[in-house]
């Protein structure tokens, strides 16, 4: 029986220069030895006084990494000491099945954007059990601010395959946002999917706020939390620090979830922090914290639940950093060998895949079979097919609705000029101008409501 | 003017904050005699009475004791408030009538470094008025979030000039949320509150007026008020809008800037500028504090002392000139100002940020597009130069009377 292992990161010559994040020097020594209270304490903290002169750089006795919890070993099979978390077939099926569509989904509109019929996608490859394993344990209306890559939650939460192309497409059904916003940016009022938006860790002091305001919802106290997640790379943000800060000392419902894949576009984690990861800076927040084993879906889960919990009931912050591996490029936009080697890719993709591994657990108590994994890969093949069949042929939204949302209540003096302006060149330019008579046509009403 | 050792000056943040000792106290002390300006002080455009007061233009009372108008007149108090006490009142106002109102910020809870928030923690609870910790970016954050819950988010940046760690939150976030949803989310229901304008000796970092950044922000709206009536209406008005509103407060008016106020809940409407004198040979255009420079400003061309006389041709000290507080920045009343300047066909535009970029510039551009053939004049502005707010050349740089003035001569005279 294997286990999975770390591959050793930044094996390509061109990252040789980078300081390993496995091996954390030990300038500063190890955590203090509590010294008794013989000398007091501070007046306006509860720091004991110390005779020692002692630095120390490790939220950890004896320099050690904070650990990181696991329930399945590469096999499926629980690991020694390891409680398998309370989960019924109907959800342990429901969550395995998103694993597998995730990808799927994902492998479709990576080549639509390929063959250039999208514009742009980003894809979960490799983060599966982090994204479906942290979403199964939320309640569906919990609040959710996501950073880009958590798809596969949304989807959990009955966001359909058609409501992900209508927005990829920007078509006039695009629910998330009639076509304003770059591919991936969802959003669903109904799912309490708070809409994407591209500035990295803007959501997360935002985060704080929508926690604070479940907390003084009679209705949603102690019901629901606020969620937010974001890339280890995010939280490098000055943003991420203000959410830690607000959610510590204005104790609200909110749950971080790290997602440490190991790198932002081509930056390896090594180059983002040199602390202990994201988790050793939760308890200088003050709060509680756990790593988990991002490619472990039951751990991802009942480390969720539980930090869900305390969320809910103590009313304070909880960080969760799921660690895991990038195994898609960035986006469409990004060539990701050209700064990590294939082959390390190939490795993480072989010997720790999470589908694989929830796959062989499900196996193992014969709750699922080859011929179910064949039948469901098939039929969501075709439903996606369809999909994005259907999005394709769907006019843009009608061009007026440009204008529309930038304000609410009545349109001010400037927008209503421009608008009129649009008009009176699309009646001049729209049916002879041909860059602009192409594109009108592929538009809701093709800008009748200028041309009349 | 504020005691050199006022406290509120952010650069003491470097000093370690102790807990029992302090930095607030001097923010306690009183005024000066006379206030802090005897052009603001003697201002004829503050409300002394409360017949006058009752009076304001475009005043919409929420609460009307009687669907007959003139009961107003009769039912209604005032009182006498400087801006700090009026910016309270409304807030006071706010928290009594919406539950889901909070107000937050870094030093609001013991009343604010500006007093704004007297009182209001121990009236309405800590959960409702609290400190944050000193972060702009997450303050503004918090209040997006807040607000996007559909609840009332009153957010306090200390100084305006200390806005700019939140620029990002306020541009890209506060500003497109409902844009970029399509109106599944917004961020309405938040409002900022920053102290803004010189104050004397502010230096370069709690002087500015950065309301030119924020204009091209599609999406907010930008509102400052020039008096206690007009802080009260417009910031309720500003609260209670559907958009999220940067509501600058010029400081040095805080104190020095006394009227009597309604005590009752009103508003006063946003997007719609104040004709505060009738003219016709031309429009003085300006915002806050520079409005009072223009008072003074036209004061002078009236009757200039003896001293600057020769400077002010005898047939312009009869000119009628227009003044006309623009109140909110964005989206501005372009109506009433292209009106005005149809009919004097001169304009001037005062501000207190520097040109290049600033709010000037763009009310120029349209009215220069929509009077263009009634213009007999270039339009002028009047502005801060294009340099940092400097500390000892502070006189030399704001827009005072003596430059609108000649601004006046110079383009009446063109």
């Amino acid at each position: 029986m294997f286990r999975p292992v770390r591959i050793p990161r930044l094996s390509s010559p061109l990252l040789s220069r980078a300081p390993r994040t496995s091996q954390r020097r030990g300038v500063a020594g190890t955590t203090p030895e509590q010294p008794t209270n013989a000398l007091g304490t501070l007046p306006t903290s509860s720091s004991p006084i110390t005779s020692k002169l002692h630095f120390f750089n490790s939220v950890t006795s004896g320099e050690k990494q904070i650990p990181t919890y696991r329930v399945l070993d590469g096999a499926g099979q629980p690991i020694e000491g390891a409680e398998v978390p309370e989960i019924d077939k109907a959800l342990a099926l429901k969550m395995y099945k998103h694993m597998v569509q995730l990808p799927i989904l994902d492998e479709t509109l990576y080549n639509l954007q390929r063959q250039g019929r999208i514009s742009f996608y980003i894809t979960s490859y490799g983060e599966e059990a982090a994204v479906i394993g942290s979403g199964a344990a939320l309640a569906p209306d919990d609040e959710v601010l996501a950073q880009y890559r958590e798809q596969g939650a949304l989807l959990f939460r009955g966001f359909t395959v058609d409501d992900i192309m209508n927005q990829c497409f920007g078509t006039y059904l695009d629910s998330s946002g009639m076509g304003k916003q770059m591919p991936a940016h969802y959003g669903s009022k109904e799912f309490h999917w708070h809409t994407i938006s591209s500035p990295l860790a803007t959501q997360i002091p935002q985060a704080a706020g929508v926690g604070y305001a479940i907390k003084r919802d009679p209705n949603r106290r102690g019901k629901n939390c606020a969620v937010v997640y974001f890339g280890e790379g995010a939280a490098s943000e000055g943003d991420f620090h203000a959410g830690l800060a607000l959610a510590s000392t204005i104790p609200t419902p909110t749950l971080f979830i790290a997602r440490n894949n190991g790198f932002a576009i081509s930056t390896p984690s090594s180059e983002q922090y040199y602390g202990d990861g994201i988790a050793s800076r939760g308890p200088g927040y003050g709060v509680h914290t756990i790593r988990v084993d991002g490619n472990d879906v039951l751990a991802v889960y009942a480390a969720t639940k539980e930090a869900r919990r305390r969320c809910i009931e103590e009313g304070r912050a909880v960080l969760v950093e799921t660690m895991t591996y990038r195994v898609g490029h960035h986006s469409t936009s990004d060539d990701s060998f050209a700064y990590r080697p294939r082959k390390e890719v190939e490795d993480r993709k072989r010997l720790d895949n999470p589908i694989m591994r929830f796959r062989l657990f499900l196996e193992a108590r014969g709750w699922w079979s080859k011929d179910e994994e064949a039948a469901l890969v098939k039929g969501f093949k075709e439903e996606v097919g369809a999909a994005y069949k259907r999005a394709e042929r769907l006019p843009k939204p009608p061009v007026a609705e440009m204008f529309s949302e930038v304000y609410g209540g009545e349109m001010p003096w400037n927008l209503r000029e421009q608008k009129e302006e649009l008009g009176r060149l699309i009646r001049k330019y729209g049916r002879t101008w041909e860059p602009w008579r192409a594109e009108l046509k592929k538009h809701k009403g093709e800008g009748k409501e200028f041309l009349d | 003017m504020l005691s050199p050792r006022q406290p509120t000056l952010r650069l003491l943040r470097t000093v370690p904050r102790l807990r029992h000792t302090s930095r607030r106290w001097a923010s306690t002390e009183p005024p000066p005699a006379g206030g802090h300006s005897n052009v603001i002080g003697t201002s004829s455009l503050l409300k002394s009475t409360r017949d006058v007061a009752l009076r304001t233009q475009g005043l919409k009372w929420v609460d009307l004791v009687d669907s007959d108008p003139s009961r107003d007149m009769v039912g209604r108090e005032t009182r006498k408030m400087n801006m700090y006490q009026a910016v309270r009142d409304a807030l006071s106002i706010a928290l009594t009538k919406d539950d889901t109102a909070v107000i937050f910020g870094e030093d609001v809870a013991f009343g604010g470094v500006f007093r704004c928030t007297m009182g209001l923690a121990e009236e309405f609870g800590r959960e409702r008025v609290f400190n944050t910790p000193l972060t702009e970016q997450g303050i503004a954050g918090f209040g997006i979030g807040y607000a996007a819950m559909g609840h009332t988010a009153i957010a306090e940046i200390q100084f305006a000039d200390y806005i700019f760690p939140a620029f990002d939150q306020i541009v890209n976030e506060a500003a497109k949320y409902r844009f970029r949803s399509s109106g599944n989310f917004n961020a309405g229901k938040l409002t900022i509150r920053c102290p803004s304008m010189a104050v004397g000796h502010g230096g370069h970092y709690h002087s500015q007026s950065p309301e030119g950044y924020f204009m091209g922000a599609a999406g907010l709206k930008i509102v400052i008020p020039r008096s206690p009536i007009q802080a009260k209406g417009l910031l309720l008005s500003s609260i209670r809008e559907s958009n999220p509103v940067i509501f600058m407060e010029p400081k040095i008016l805080y104190r020095s800037a006394v009227e009597q106020v309604p005590i009752d809940d009103y508003e006063i409407p946003l997007g719609k500028a104040e004709v505060l004198r009738r003219g016709s040979d031309l429009t003085v255009v300006s915002w806050g504090t520079p409005i009072y420079s223009c008072e003074s400003a036209l004061d002078l061309l009236a009757k200039p002392p003896p001293s600057i006389s020769q400077h002010v041709p005898e047939s312009l000290r009869s000119a009628k000139v227009e003044l006309i507080d623009l109140r909110t920045i964005m989206p501005w009343d372009v109506e009433t100002v292209v009106e005005s300047v149809q009919r004097t066909g001169r304009l001037v535009v005062v501000h207190e940020a520097g040109r290049i970029g600033g709010v000037g510039a763009e009310i120029g551009a349209e009215i220069q597009k929509k009077c263009f053939l009634k213009l007999n004049a270039p339009v002028k502005l009047v502005t801060g130069w294009d340099t940092p707010v400097p500390m000892q050349y502070e006189k030399f740089y704001m827009p005072d009377n003596i430059r609108i003035m000649d601004a006046i001569v110079e383009t009446l005279t063109y």
